[in-house]
This record gives C-alpha cells, sequence and structure tokens, in this order.
C-alpha cells in the first residue's frame, strides 16, 4: 500500500527532474535534436553497408538472381563490364560511405560536445553565482564539501547525460529501429525471428543494473568505512602513538579492508553471471537467426547475400539491445545528480528584485530602534529590544559574554541577518531600503576569524580593487601594523597565503583583514571581535592610527579588552540580548553595574599582582 | 576535507618507468595463480572468437552453397551446425564467466594488499611524516590510487592478452587459409595502430589539462563557499564571478576540443576498417570469381578485417593508461617506501619487541624521572627550536608550559612523546636514554591528553577501552568514575554504548574531554602530557574538567601545555619559554612576585580570562 504510493510519487518526481534536466538547456537544446537528426543519418548508411556486403555476394558475384536490396541510386552506382571493375566500384561505394558516415559521426559529436559543455559552463556559472548569493544563513548552515561535491559530481553526471548518455541511448533506438526496417525488407518472417529473445536481453539487463545497484551501496559503505579508520588514524595519529595501539589499528584496518575487498569481489561474482548468461541469451538469439536463415536460403526463399546481410543486422540489434539495458539502468544516477543540483539552483538569492536600489549618501549616523531578532530555525530570541544611537565619527565598543548576541547584532547592520522587529537607520534611513551591495559597501565589517584568499599577501589587501597601487596597499598595511610582518616574508608583498602558501598566524590574518577592508574608505567600520588574537600592544597601536586616519568614521569595536572598551565614546554591556547598561566609561563606573564590577575585577588582578609584588 | 582540491599530478613523467612498474608487479606474486588462470580463459577466448566466424563459413559452404547449387535441399548437416554453435556457447559463457572472477579476484586482491601494505606502514612512519604530509594525500593513495593501479593491472592486463592472442591466432589462420587475402587483410593493421596510438596520446594530453582546469574550478568553489560571507563583506560578488568565468569558460573550451579530438577518432578507424573490408571485398571477390576461394571464405575475411579494431583499440587505450597510471603507482610507492626517520635499533628491537609485536617481559619498570639534557631540536625545516635545553622533572611532579605560540612548548611535549627525537643531546626517563629501550615501552607507560580531544567513531565504551585495549566493562566504567564522566554518560539513553560520531561529532566539546580524560585514566600511565586547548567552555564545564584533572594528575609525572589559568596556578612548576629558552621557572606566586615575564603574560592574557567570566 505504502509502497505504491511512493512509487507513483517516484514517478512524478522524476518527470519534474526531466523538465528540470530540458530546462537548464536553455536555449542550446536545437542543438540536442540537430545531434539526434545527424544520429538518424549516421544509423541509415550505416544499414546501408550489409547490403553493400549482399550486392557483391548475390549480383556481381552471382549467387542469386534476387538482385540488389541496395536503394536503386546506390545500385546503380556499381557499373562496370568486368567483374574487378564492378567490385571496385562497391569497394569505393563503401569508402563513400565510410567517409560520409565519418565525417557526420565527428560532426554529430562536435555539436554534442558543444552543447554538454556549454551548458555545464552556464550551469557552472549559474551555481557559482548561486553560492554567492546564497544568504549568511544557508552558508552557516551548509557543509562546503557537499557542496562542492554537488558543483563538480553532480555537474559531471549531469552534462555526461545530456551529451552522452541520451544520445547513446537514442543512437540505440535509431540503430535498432532502422535495423529492424531494413530486415522487414528482407524478409519479414526472418525479421520476426530476429526479434523472439531480444525482449529477454532487454528486461534482464534493466533487471540487473537496477538490482545490482545495492551491492553498490554496500561496497560504498563498506568503503567509507575502511576510510573512515584510515581518516581517523592518520589525523588522530598522535594518539594512536601515545597509547601504542599500533597492533590493534592494523588488525582493525585488515578487518575492514578484508570486508571492503570481499564485498568488491561479490559485485564482480554478480557481473561474471550477468555477462556470462546474457551473453549465453544473446548467442541463442543468433543461433536461431543462422539455423533459420540457413533454412531459408537452402530453400532459396532467400539469397545468401541476404543471409549474411540478415547476420549483421541481428548484430545491430542483439548486441545493443543489452546495452540498452544497461543505460537504463543507469538513468537514476542522472535523476539524482539533477535533484542534488537543485537544492542549490532553488535557493532563493538574498538579493532579488523585489530589493530596493536607493543609495542614499551615507555619513555615519547609525541608529538601532527597538531591535528585534531571533534565527529563522530557532524560536528563542537573539536580540531584544536593542536601541541604540551612534554619531558620526564615534567609537562604540561592544562587550558581553560569548552568545550574548554581539556578532548577531553587526551582522544585523550589514544585513547578513534580517531583523524582523524595529529598525535599523542609517543616516535617517532603514538599511531595507537601502540597496545591499551598496550598505555593504559603506559599512565594513572585519570578521573575527577573516577569510582570506589563495593569492598574495598584496593581492589580498587590494582584493576590493585591484588596481590599487603599491604604496596605498602598503599605507594601510601600516595602519594595520601588518606591514613589518609582510615585509619579513621571505617575498614579502608577493608571499602566496592560504594552502598553498605560507600559513598566516591568527593575528596576521585579522590584520591583513582589517588592512583589506580599509582599502576603500568606509563611513561605518566594525570589528567583530577581529583584535582577539592579536597582542594588546598592538591592539592599541591599530586603534591609535585608525583615529588619526579615520577620525570622521563611526567605528564599532566587539572586544573582550575592558581596556579597549574605556577609551570608547559609548560602551554597551550585551547580556543574552538586551541591553544591559550604556553609556560611556565614566557613566558605565558611577552606576556600578556590570561594567563597573568587571573594571573592579579587572582593577583587582592587577592590584592582586601589585600586592604580591610589595 | 579540502585537500581534493589539488591536482594530482604531482609526480608525472612521460616515459614508462620499468623499475617502479616492476615493484608493483611484485604485488601481484602472491597472485600468481590467478594471473595464469585469467591469461588462459583469455586465450581461449581468443580463439573461440577466431573460430566463431569459422562456423558461419561452415554454413555457407557446406549447407546452404550446396543446396542452392543443386537444388535439392539436404539439412543433414544443419545438425553438425547446431552442435558447433552449441559448444561455442558453452565454452564463451564459461570462460567468460572464468575470466570475470579470475580477474576481478586479481583486481580486488590486488588493491587490497596495496592497501595492507601502505596502511600497516603508515603506522610505523614517525610523526614528522604525518606533520608535513596531508591526510587527504594519504586518504587518496588508500582510495583512488590504489583502486586505478589494481583495476589497470588486472582488466588492463587480461584485454593485452586477449587483443595479443586474437591477432596471432587471426594472422596465423588467415595465412593458413590464403596468404594472398590475409596480407590484404593485415595491409590496414599498421596504420590503424599508428592512427590509435596517436589519438590516444592527445586524448590522454587534453583530458590532462582539462583536469587541471577542473582542479582549479574544485578550488574557486572551495573559495567561493568558504569565502563566501566575506564576499558579501567585502562586496566582491562581481570581481569573483568574473575569475570563475575565466576559468570556466577555458573548461569548456578545453573540453570541446578533447571532445572534437575523440569525435575524430573513432570516424578515422572506422574509415581504415572499411578501407580493409572493400580491399577484402575487391581481391576476395575477385579470387571468388576466378573459384580460388569460396565465398565462405570471403564472408569469413571480411568479419575478420573487423576483428582487428578492438583489440588495436585497447592496447592503445591501454598503453596510454599505463602513461597515465604511472603517477599513481609513484605515489604509493612513495608512500611505502617512506623510511621512518624515528624507529627503534636493532637492538631495541630485539630485546623488547617491534611496534606490533612487544616483548613484555622484557619491559622495564618505570618510576617517571624525566631529564632533559642538552638537548637542542630543530624540525626539518625552519630555525632551531630548542638550544642546548636543560630539564630535570623528578617523578611526580607537574610541570606546566607556558609562553607564547613558537615558544617551544608543544616542542617539548611532542619531544617527551618521542613524536620527534633531539637534534642533539639525550631525553633521560629514569637515568636511560629513551632510544635505549623501545617505542612501545615508552608509549605504553605514557598517557597523551589533548583537551581538544580526538576520539574515533564507534561508542563510548570503545572510545574509553582505547587507553586499555584488555579492560574489561567495569574497569572502563570505573575509570569514568574517576573523571566524572560517568555520569553524564549515563544520561545519554544509550549509556556507555552511545556512538560518538566520527571524530566525536556528536558529544559536546566538555563531554570529548572527560571521554579522552577517562580514556588515559584507564591507561593509567606514569608520564602524563596534557596539552589543553584553547577553546573555552562553559563554568560548569570548566569546573568537571578541573576536577577531571586534578585526579588524572595524582601520582604522575605531568607535563601541561597550559592555557587556563585554574591550570597553570595549580601546577608545582610553571616553566616560561620564550623562543625555545625557558625564561623564568617557579611556582605561580614566585613568578608574580619576580614581575617579569610570566607577570606581563599574566596580566596580558589571564585576565581577559576573568574578565571574560565575570559575566554570569
Amino acid at each position: 500500500m505504502k509502497n505504491t504510493t511512493t512509487n507513483t510519487k517516484e514517478k512524478k518526481n522524476v518527470l519534474k527532474t526531466i523538465v528540470t534536466m530540458f530546462k537548464w538547456m536553455g536555449r542550446y537544446w536545437p542543438l540536442l535534436v540537430l545531434s539526434f537528426l545527424i544520429l538518424y543519418i549516421v544509423s541509415y548508411v550505416r544499414t546501408l553497408i550489409p547490403l553493400v556486403g549482399q550486392h557483391i555476394i548475390d549480383v556481381i558475384l552471382e549467387f542469386s538472381d534476387g538482385g540488389s536490396k541496395l536503394p536503386p541510386f546506390l545500385a546503380n552506382f556499381i557499373i562496370g563490364n568486368s567483374k574487378l571493375t564492378q567490385l571496385i566500384y562497391a569497394g569505393l561505394l563503401l569508402l563513400i560511405l565510410a567517409l560520409f558516415r565519418a565525417v557526420l559521426i565527428f560532426i554529430r559529436r562536435t555539436t554534442s560536445g558543444y552543447f554538454g559543455e556549454t551548458v555545464a559552463y552556464k550551469l557552472r556559472n549559474t551555481l557559482y553565482h548561486k553560492l554567492q548569493n546564497a544568504d549568511y544563513n544557508f552558508h552557516t548552515h551548509s557543509e562546503t564539501g557537499d557542496l562542492i561535491q554537488r558543483c563538480t559530481t553532480d555537474v559531471e553526471a549531469y552534462k555526461r547525460f545530456i551529451s552522452d548518455r541520451i544520445i547513446e541511448v537514442g543512437r540505440l533506438i535509431l540503430l535498432m529501429s532502422l535495423s529492424i526496417w531494413q530486415m522487414s525488407k528482407l524478409n519479414v518472417d526472418l525479421m520476426w525471428i530476429s526479434l523472439m529473445v531480444t525482449p529477454v536481453i532487454l528486461f534482464s539487463a534493466v533487471y540487473y543494473f537496477r538490482k545490482v545497484e545495492r551491492q553498490f551501496t554496500i561496497i560504498e559503505n563498506n568503503e567509507a568505512k575502511m576510510t573512515t579508520h584510515v581518516q581517523e588514524n592518520v589525523s588522530g595519529s598522535r594518539v594512536v602513538k601515545a597509547f601504542a595501539n599500533e597492533a590493534y589499528e592494523v588488525n582493525k584496518f585488515d578487518g575492514l579492508n578484508r570486508e571492503f575487498t570481499d564485498s568488491d569481489f561479490n559485485l564482480i561474482k554478480k557481473m561474471a553471471i550477468f555477462w556470462s548468461v546474457t551473453d549465453f541469451i544473446c548467442f541463442i538469439q543468433f543461433m536461431l537467426i543462422a539455423v533459420f536463415g540457413i533454412i531459408y536460403a537452402s530453400k532459396g526463399t532467400i539469397s545468401l547475400g541476404t543471409y549474411t546481410a540478415f547476420l549483421a543486422f541481428a548484430g545491430n540489434i542483439i548486441w545493443p539491445m543489452r546495452q540498452l539495458g544497461r543505460l537504463v539502468g543507469d538513468f537514476s544516477k542522472a535523476t539524482v545528480a539533477v535533484k542534488r543540483l537543485t537544492k542549490i539552483i532553488d535557493n532563493e538569492d538574498e538579493y532579488d528584485d523585489s530589493e530596493p536600489n536607493s543609495t542614499p549618501k551615507v555619513n555615519g549616523i547609525v541608529e538601532f530602534k527597538h531591535v528585534s531578532f531571533k534565527f529563522p530555525d530557532s524560536n528563542e530570541d537573539q536580540l531584544v529590544d536593542v536601541d541604540f544611537l551612534a554619531n558620526k565619527g564615534d567609537t562604540i565598543a561592544i562587550i558581553g559574554k560569548t552568545g550574548s548576541g554581539k556578532s548577531t547584532l553587526m551582522n544585523l547592520l550589514v544585513r547578513l541577518l534580517d531583523y524582523q522587529e524595529g529598525d535599523i537607520l542609517v543616516d535617517g534611513t532603514s538599511i531595507k531600503d537601502i540597496e545591499k551591495h551598496y550598505l555593504r559597501a559603506n559599512v565594513g565589517i572585519i570578521l573575527q576569524e577573516p577569510f582570506l584568499f589563495s593569492k598574495t599577501v598584496k593581492e589580498n589587501i587590494g582584493i576590493a580593487d585591484q588596481d590599487s597601487s603599491s604604496e596605498r596597499v602598503e599605507s594601510v598595511a601600516k595602519i594595520a601594523q601588518v606591514h613589518d610582518d609582510i615585509v619579513n616574508f621571505e617575498q614579502g608583498y608577493e608571499t602566496l597565503v592560504g594552502e598553498r602558501g605560507v600559513t598566516l598566524s591568527g593575528g596576521q590574518k585579522q590584520r591583513v583583514a582589517i588592512a583589506r577592508m580599509l582599502l576603500k574608505p568606509k563611513p561605518i567600520l566594525i570589528f567583530d571581535d577581529s583584535l582577539s588574537a592579536v597582542d594588546t600592544e598592538t591592539d592599541i597601536q591599530i586603534r591609535r592610527a585608525l583615529n588619526k586616519e579615520w577620525k570622521d568614521s563611526t567605528v564599532f569595536i566587539i572586544t573582550h579588552r575592558i581596556t579597549t572598551a574605556k577609551e570608547a565614546d559609548k560602551i554597551i554591556v550585551l547580556e543574552d540580548g538586551r541591553i544591559k547598561e550604556s553609556g560611556t566609561h565614566d557613566e558605565l563606573i558611577k552606576r556600578k553595574g556590570l561594567y563597573s564590577n568587571i573594571w573592579n575585577i579587572q582593577s583587582k588582578i592587577d592590584f592582586h599582582v601589585e600586592e604580591d609584588g610589595e | 576535507m579540502n585537500d581534493f582540491l589539488h591536482d594530482e599530478e604531482e609526480f608525472t613523467s612521460r616515459k614508462l618507468d620499468w623499475g617502479l612498474w616492476r615493484k608493483i608487479l611484485s604485488f601481484m606474486k602472491p597472485l600468481r595463480k590467478f594471473v595464469i588462470l585469467a591469461a588462459l580463459c583469455m586465450i581461449i577466448l581468443a580463439a573461440t572468437d577466431v573460430v566463431y566466424p569459422y562456423i558461419s563459413m561452415f554454413a555457407i559452404d557446406d549447407i546452404i552453397q550446396p543446396n542452392v547449387t543443386s537444388g535439392v535441399v539436404d539439412l543433414s548437416k544443419l545438425r553438425v551446425f547446431i552442435m558447433l554453435y552449441i559448444i561455442f556457447m558453452i565454452i564463451q559463457a564459461i570462460t567468460v564467466y572464468l575470466f570475470i572472477i579470475f580477474a576481478g579476484k586479481i583486481q580486488t586482491e590486488l588493491a587490497f594488499n596495496i592497501r595492507q601494505k601502505a596502511f600497516l606502514h603508515l603506522q610505523e612512519l614517525p610523526f614528522s611524516y604525518y606533520d608535513r604530509t596531508r591526510v587527504g594525500w594519504i586518504m587518496a593513495r588508500m582510495t583512488s590510487d590504489s583502486r586505478n593501479l589494481s583495476e589497470l593491472l588486472s582488466w588492463g592486463f587480461i584485454d593485452i592478452v586477449w587483443g595479443v592472442f586474437l591477432m596471432v591466432i587471426l594472422i596465423i589462420v588467415m595465412f593458413v587459409l590464403n596468404w594472398a587475402l590475409a596480407l590484404v587483410t593485415i595491409a590496414v593493421v599498421p596504420i590503424l595502430t599508428i592512427v590509435s596510438i596517436f589519438f590516444r596520446k592527445y586524448i590522454l594530453k587534453a583530458y590532462r589539462s582539462i583536469r587541471k582546469v577542473n582542479s582549479k574550478i574544485t578550488g574557486a568553489y572551495n573559495e567561493g563557499i568558504t569565502g563566501a560571507v566575506t564576499t558579501k563583506t567585502l562586496v566582491l560578488e562581481e570581481s569573483n564571478a568574473k575569475g570563475f568565468d575565466d576559468l570556466t569558460f577555458d573548461m569548456r573550451t578545453q573540453s570541446i576540443r578533447a571532445a572534437m579530438i575523440q569525435g575524430l577518432y573513432f570516424p578515422s578507424m572506422l574509415f581504415l576498417i572499411t578501407l580493409g573490408v572493400a580491399l577484402v571485398y575487391i581481391v576476395g571477390g575477385n579470387f571468388v570469381v576466378q573459384a580460388a576461394i569460396s565465398v565462405g571464405m570471403l564472408y569469413l575475411f571480411t568479419n575478420y578485417v573487423w576483428q582487428f579494431f578492438e583489440p588495436v583499440n585497447n592496447i592503445a587505450m591501454i598503453y596510454a593508461n599505463f602513461q597515465q597510471a604511472q603517477a599513481s603507482a609513484e605515489r604509493i610507492m612513495s608512500l611505502i617506501e617512506t623510511e621512518a626517520d624515528i624507529k627503534d635499533s636493532m637492538e631495541v628491537v630485539e630485546k623488547y619487541g617491534t611496534l606490533f609485536d612487544y616483548k613484555i617481559e622484557n619491559f622495564d619498570i618505570i618510576k617517571g624521572d624525566i631529564e632533559f639534557k642538552d638537548v637542542t631540536f630543530k624540525y626539518n625545516v625552519g630555525e632551531q627550536v630548542l638550544t642546548n635545553f636543560n630539564l630535570k622533572v623528578k617523578a611526580g611532579e607537574s610541570i606546566a608550559l607556558v609562553g607564547h605560540t613558537g615558544a617551544g612548548k608543544t616542542t617539548i611535549v611532542n619531544l617527551i612523546c618521542r613524536f620527534y627525537e633531539p637534534t642533539t643531546g639525550n631525553i633521560l626517563i629514569d637515568g636511560v636514554d629513551y632510544r635505549k629501550r623501545s617505542m612501545g615501552w615508552l608509549h605504553s607507560n605514557l598517557g597523551y591528553v589533548l583537551q581538544d580531544p580526538h576520539l574515533f567513531s564507534g561508542n563510548v565504551l570503545e572510545n574509553i577501552r582505547y587507553g586499555k585495549l584488555t579492560a574489561t566493562d567495569e574497569e572502563v566504567i570505573e575509570a569514568a568514575k574517576a573523571v566524572e564522566a560517568h555520569d553524564f554518560i549515563m544520561k545519554f539513553e544509550e549509556g556507555y554504548k552511545t556512538e560518538c560520531g566520527e571524530g566525536g561529532s556528536r558529544l559536546s566539546v566538555g563531554q570529548k574531554q572527560l571521554v579522552s580524560f577517562a580514556r588515559a585514566i584507564l591507561a593509567d600511565p606514569k608520564i602524563l602530557v596534557l596539552d589543553e586547548a584553547t577553546s573555552s567552555v562553559d563554568t560548569e564545564t570548566e569546573q568537571a574538567i578541573q576536577v577531571a584533572i586534578n585526579k588524572l594528575l595524582e601520582g604522575r609525572t605531568s607535563f601541561i601545555v597550559a592555557h587556563r589559568l585554574s591550570t597553570i596556578v595549580h601546577s608545582n612548576c610553571i616553566l616560561v619559554l620564550d623562543a625555545g629558552k625557558v625564561v623564568e621557572s617557579g611556582s605561580h606566586r614566585e613568578l608574580i612576585n619576580k614581575k617579569g615575564a610570566y607577570h606581563k603574560l599574566y596580566t596580558n592574557q589571564y585576565s581577559e580570562d576573568m574578565v571574560g567570566k565575570s559575566f554570569k
């Protein structure tokens, strides 16, 4: 009962998947049609070749007086007084047909190649575009490896399907039908005999390749178990060695290796049975054709040449039939790939047409008006009724423990996340009315764990404006206090960063990220705990340099350092998503609240130290 | 994770390296029986392939032809034909079955052998190897490379045997039947071979460059995804997309070119074969006219021309595949042949046994004194990390190592664990150089706890038992209780049978730490190394961990790479390291009073720790 409902549902899905497949082809679908048209001609020409053999045997070598089965215009090509001339003409005809076919095959393959690659090219770009435009939430909730897998392997599977598999199926079907048609013109009885066993071949192939899918899953699971073991062994090699468990590890691996190997061999056993059994069935069909053909030819019902042509046509049906069954079994793989890709393609962009495109001048007055926010997949409010004002040129420090909502608050300001209640105004305009790219170009946020691209240090700093001069890059690197570090690298600013290049320390990464953000002027600048890995002194130097050169910008600093907070124009203490207290250092000290507590603890530490020192 | 981004063409030479292949082939020695049987099957198969059209010739010349000319239908010989056909079918089916089984056996067992050997060797390799080798690199050797090689050496091998024998038998049979027509038939074969090899080379080259672009595209996707938020904050969408388009467009151009080369290859082969067929028809047809051969023979020869197509094509392809697989072979051998630069000497192995087979009876009782004597250390690349380092630790003492990143804390730990050995100088345990005893001995007496702990997939019980494989369930539970892990474990629905997930992903950081403590306490080592993580946990867990750590340190010589104030304050002695030297040492109080490096570190770093905690 349950099965049938899922079945119909599956069928519906398959149909949807096929529609999707065609949709992705865009305006290139005519190329697919063209490919099939060429295939039709190619297959037709191929079915003429056995007839040339028939002509040679029956007409030229005079084994029958039934005449040529070739179309008249081709039969008339083979002329000549002597047998030898006729033979030469027949050979020439074969060559002309082969050449014609070869040229068409080349055109067809080029067309399919062009078609598949162009569609894949568009698809890859679309996917990249989609990934870049997917919102913050999407990126924090998905696994990089899985996404890459989809964008590479699944695209490849889809491409192979539309430029290779579909065409192969078409080719086989065309070849079989045209061969059957040619057979029917030669002898209908023998044609039916040729088709007696073929359905069995098709169905056994479809059945087998469907069935064997399960074995593939078993193998994949076993391989995954084995590779997981290797992975864990290698990444935990310290633990393995420290506990002296090498022998245990080897034993365990041998077991898993054996299991994987055996399941792999199990599949091969099944293949052995399939190929030998279907070979046997195919040859039964061949034998039937041969035996009846011999009888017919002996009786003179068909000519000797027709008999040889029949044998050739049979080959055009029987082997393709098995292949076709295999391809049909393969079809599910492509649909799985398409479904996985759809998940990315159908994901909504964070930028869409409904977005406003206004680009008002940004001076730097930021106003949070009773802002509340919760994550879409959560019931708890992350931020509640946050309300404060930052004037142009102010420095606002935000402190609070991990999870209190500091980063979320700043992510709202650049619209990585969108608040549900209240409003955030920049120079009086709601940020929801400002074009997103424009907003982000004006509000610079430096993340705590910044991502550097695998380019040189110089390119990384200059990434927002690739034409920026070396002087410009160096000057911002100096503000970010990373210039000296860079100069000390062997290749200086040309040092390659990332997996293939040098590994920067956390503090260096953060400072490169700061420099990168300073490349272009920003009326509003956010440090999302982006000085956490920098030592206290450097922290101070960076802030001094900023105060000098960026005094007009409004700066938000999320920090754990109370000394950093102290110097701000306004300090906001967040607790559980609410503003616990806010004001200048002096105001907050007077209030004797949380901030003054922290300040006291801090001083007490110093005091302790002092006291101990006495 | 991201290791599959690196292109795998690290080793490539164009010429086939026979020495290398000989080494790889030595893995097949235990499979010799299957190799011979598979080859035998392929020879039989090649023979049946030659015989098959012969049966048709028999039908034409001995049944149809006489009947047509005589006008009397005599089908008595049809029985012979059917019998021949059935015999052929049975032989064919059986041989196909057997050759797949044998080749499959070779393929799977060869892969098994390669993986087994590689894994065994991995266990012998020192830690420095893991330090400089990406996990993904090793994984690729164990999976795709071993698969590529074993597939090629099994199926590729039998294809070659089949192809060579088929061609040899064909040529012999044709020459026996009619040497003149045989000459005509094989005339196209040399051209066919040359064209085939030519194309295969180009196709291989085309695919190599496609793979290169492809790995760049994968890399770009990776950057696009992991850097997505950064991209947004810097508004780089457009310039990224343009850079990406350059890559995909290149990919498209190269792929179309490859498709065209392939599109040219097959038709060229087809045309050449047809040329052969045409020649056979002309010359053979003329022979039939002259009654020099029968029409069945003509039919036979036209069939034989076609039969050259597959073996020539296969052999050219396998030749190209061998060139390609050579890179796989080189990489696998480079893994298997990497010399372990830290290993026990022959004498030590003799006395204490190998890594996989200890001689427990010879293991000395350990007390736990540790001494660094003039230890200098330098990693293979880079500067000297330790210089003339001296340190004496009495059994049972607890040493906290503090200092900035790169000060040498981890190096000291690595040296104690003998993950690395001193470049010069000695490390003495109970007064004896630890190189005089086996690695197995040291590690049986050593506990190593990472606070960013590495757990294995498997349940909690198995993970704790990893500390002492022979431990009973009761002992495991005892250990868990000792570090106060028992309570949270029992709160799980499945208790100790709870799966930890890959790398322990289903447990929280704090839980993982407690499990790894239980694992260490079960091992009951004399020396304990604790590498604290910088990651923070909530106050409650922090307290539980503190209790567990104190429990763990009891009665053991311990080294702690410390990040947490509470841990440091509790240790007997704090060593403040800077640039590989001990700049200060003493108790917390002593060092604070000194107002030197520790004081500065303390006020800068650990006071922040306090501030962070004062919220709630």
